[in-house]
């Protein structure tokens, strides 16, 4: 009996375990299967397939559930030879877009199995989340600070009065004790206290001066700054960060302002441009699925339809993006002769490192404002401080190679023309 | 009493004024980002004629910046010729379009400057499809220019010709945009140049 149960005891153990290490790693190899299958997808696939929405191809995770397994492993192996064999759920797949798909003959029955795995498991959860969450409730920090600040001022000062009147209350009491005779002097209203002020010569003639100061430096300060608008940060009709398109994602100045180096304007990018990345990228994962409200304005803006993946030109509504840096009508600046021509010398002039566009010269740290501002005062004096000081090297620079030209021209005494000299540009008469 | 009369007066004078600097420094003191603060001669910055960027009532879409009317060219823009954003229109620009700039330094120069700014983002400096966009994991599926990755358009990558490439920048195709509005049909060539370059990478 006692061997018996001792090997109904061994086997239930040995049984017990292979199940724990089966199911063990049966989990670790699907897991193993849906990272790889994400590997492959995002690889090979992502261009045109999503998998919670339409784009050049249908929303992945709702078609691996419909199809089977079999049919979409020779699908992606070869869909043109099914629908060539006249297979129906391959010809009737293939109305799915103009655009053909891409075969890959090369991925294994694994590698395509893992991609299905994926597909059906859909995205895993980011750990990153949790921590991008205490980092905001951490940007808090400093505002509760200046607010703690303020509050213990403002409670310190009640702290102040109401001692001050403690005090006198005291004083009030002692003397009463003493017998004094209170004269009520302390009753006085407050406005014919301050009126007996006005009457002493001395403090009004110090509060005259004051006023005088005062004022003086206010409207001198005031005319100072009539006309500049260093700090202007208007509110723009989209919550476009320059922080993050910039700064995190690296994207170049010239990507979206491509008029700077051609150009006396550095152009506002128009919606097409937005559309480039935005007709994939549309944040889903921190809005719980749904397109972000700020890339949703593109898509109003431009007439897109994200379900339909179609454009409605009748539809269209330009953004009204609130010009930042306003120059007066009566100066004239242009992008192009000092992002090209100027590079160099406004480089060394303001310090700037080999790594950051000489945009930032005049428009400050842009890949770190969350909202862009005016950093530079743009003022007359501050142009003319420059162009007295920056040093222009002449060397290997087209512009001035021809400039140099010209006078060599001159010194021989041969023939010039306005025409030679930049003459004909239709912008030097109609700008 | 006609003394205290005007030393009164003289006090109010003074209590006002008072009053008027306080308020001033009060309001002066908080300077709102969203204003452009003190203005003299508005309608000398203003200017006459419309700036691109400014909304105009004579249009219909209420925009200065129109789109060219249809079949004109810009002045210095030199057009190639058109192939229509289709299966057919691709194959035939790429049997039939051909550089039709010259390869010498200067333009593989421009080329990878324009290359580094419009496509490494997502193309990746070497054109291997890890640009930093991919990196950061913000796009993805980008194929690589060598190699054995295959387009989606048949073929290898390594082995499209220029009119092909040039189709691409000019249309777009699945998730990349039409980078026809960034790009002017002379530098779209100074790019296709550089990317053939990059194409020859083992």
């Amino acid at each position: 009996m006692r061997d018996i149960s001792l090997i109904i005891r061994r086997v239930w153990k040995s049984a017990f375990m292979f199940t724990a290490l089966s199911v063990l790693i049966v989990s670790a190899t699907q897991a193993q299967d849906v990272v790889e299958g994400r590997k492959i997808f995002k690889d090979k696939c992502s261009s045109c397939h999503q998998l919670d929405r339409n784009s050049t191809g249908p929303a992945l995770t709702a078609k691996m559930n419909e199809l089977d397994e079999a049919f979409t492993i020779k699908w992606v192996r070869n869909w043109k030879a099914l629908v060539d064999a006249g297979d129906k759920q391959a010809i009737e797949a293939a109305k799915f877009s103009p655009s053909e798909m891409t075969t890959f003959p090369t991925l294994t029955d694994d590698q395509i199995k893992n991609v299905i795995a994926y597909a059906k498991a859909g995205e895993p959860k980011k750990e990153g989340d949790a921590a991008a969450t205490t980092a905001t409730a951490d940007t808090g920090v400093s505002d509760f600070s200046i607010a703690g600040i303020v509050a213990i001022i403002l409670i310190s000062i009640a702290v102040l009065v109401v001692l001050g009147r403690a005090i006198k209350m005291l004083e009030r009491l002692i003397l009463q004790k003493r017998g004094v005779v209170l004269t009520e002097e302390d009753n006085v209203s407050l406005v014919v206290g301050v009126r007996r002020l006005f009457k002493n010569k001395k403090f009004v003639f110090f509060f005259i001066l004051c006023l005088v100061v005062s004022l003086g430096s206010f409207g001198w300060m005031g005319m100072w700054n009539t006309g500049v608008h260093t700090g202007y940060q208007p509110v723009q009709p989209i919550k476009f960060s320059h922080e993050l398109h910039a700064g995190t994602n690296q994207i170049d100045c010239q990507y979206c302002h491509s008029g700077a180096f051609k150009s006396k304007n550095a152009s506002i990018p128009s919606v097409n441009v937005c559309m480039n990345c935005h007709k994939s990228v549309q944040a889903t994962e921190k809005y719980n699925g749904e397109i972000s409200p700020e890339i949703q304005k593109i898509y109003t803006a431009i007439g897109y339809d994200p379900a339909t993946l179609t454009y409605d030109k009748s539809k269209e509504k330009p953004v009204e993006w609130i010009r930042v840096h306003n120059l007066p009508d009566f100066a004239y600046f242009n992008h192009s002769q000092h992002v090209v021509v100027g590079e160099e010398a406004i480089r060394k002039q303001k310090g700037l490192q080999p790594n950051e566009p000489v945009c930032f010269a005049c428009h400050g740290p842009v890949n770190t404002m969350e909202e862009v501002y005016q950093f530079s005062p743009l003022t007359m004096k501050w142009c003319i401080n420059c162009h007295k000081d920056a040093e222009i090297s002449g060397k290997d620079n087209a512009f001035y190679t021809k400039v140099i030209e010209a006078h060599e021209k001159i010194k021989k005494g041969e023939k010039i023309t306005p025409a030679l000299l930049g003459g004909l540009e239709c912008g030097k008469c109609h700008y | 009493m006609k003394g205290s009369i005007s030393a009164m007066n003289k006090n109010k004078v003074v209590l006002a004024s008072f009053c008027i600097l306080a308020s001033a420094v009060v309001f002066s003191a908080c300077k709102d980002p969203q204003s452009t603060g003190l203005e003299y001669a508005r309608n000398m910055y203003d200017p006459i004629a419309y700036n691109p960027d400014q909304p105009n009532k004579n249009f219909k879409n209420g925009a200065t910046a129109q789109t060219p009317p249809a079949n004109t060219t810009p002045v210095g823009f030199n057009k190639y010729d058109d192939y229509p954003n289709t299966k057919e229109g691709y194959e035939a620009a790429g049997a039939n379009l051909k550089n039709p700039l010259p390869e010498t330094e200067q333009n593989l120069i421009a080329g990878k400057h324009y290359f580094t700014v419009f496509c490494s983002p997502c193309h990746g400096e070497k054109g291997d499809g890890q640009g930093h966009l991919v990196k950061i994991d913000k796009v993805s599926g980008i194929p690589s220019y060598h190699g054995d990755a295959a387009s989606s358009r048949g073929g290898l990558m390594k082995d499209l010709t220029a009119g092909k490439i040039y189709h691409t920048i000019e249309y777009g195709l699945n998730n990349m945009g039409s980078h026809a509005s960034q790009l002017s049909p002379d530098e779209r060539w100074k790019v296709v140049m550089y990317v053939q370059q990059l194409q020859k990478i083992q």
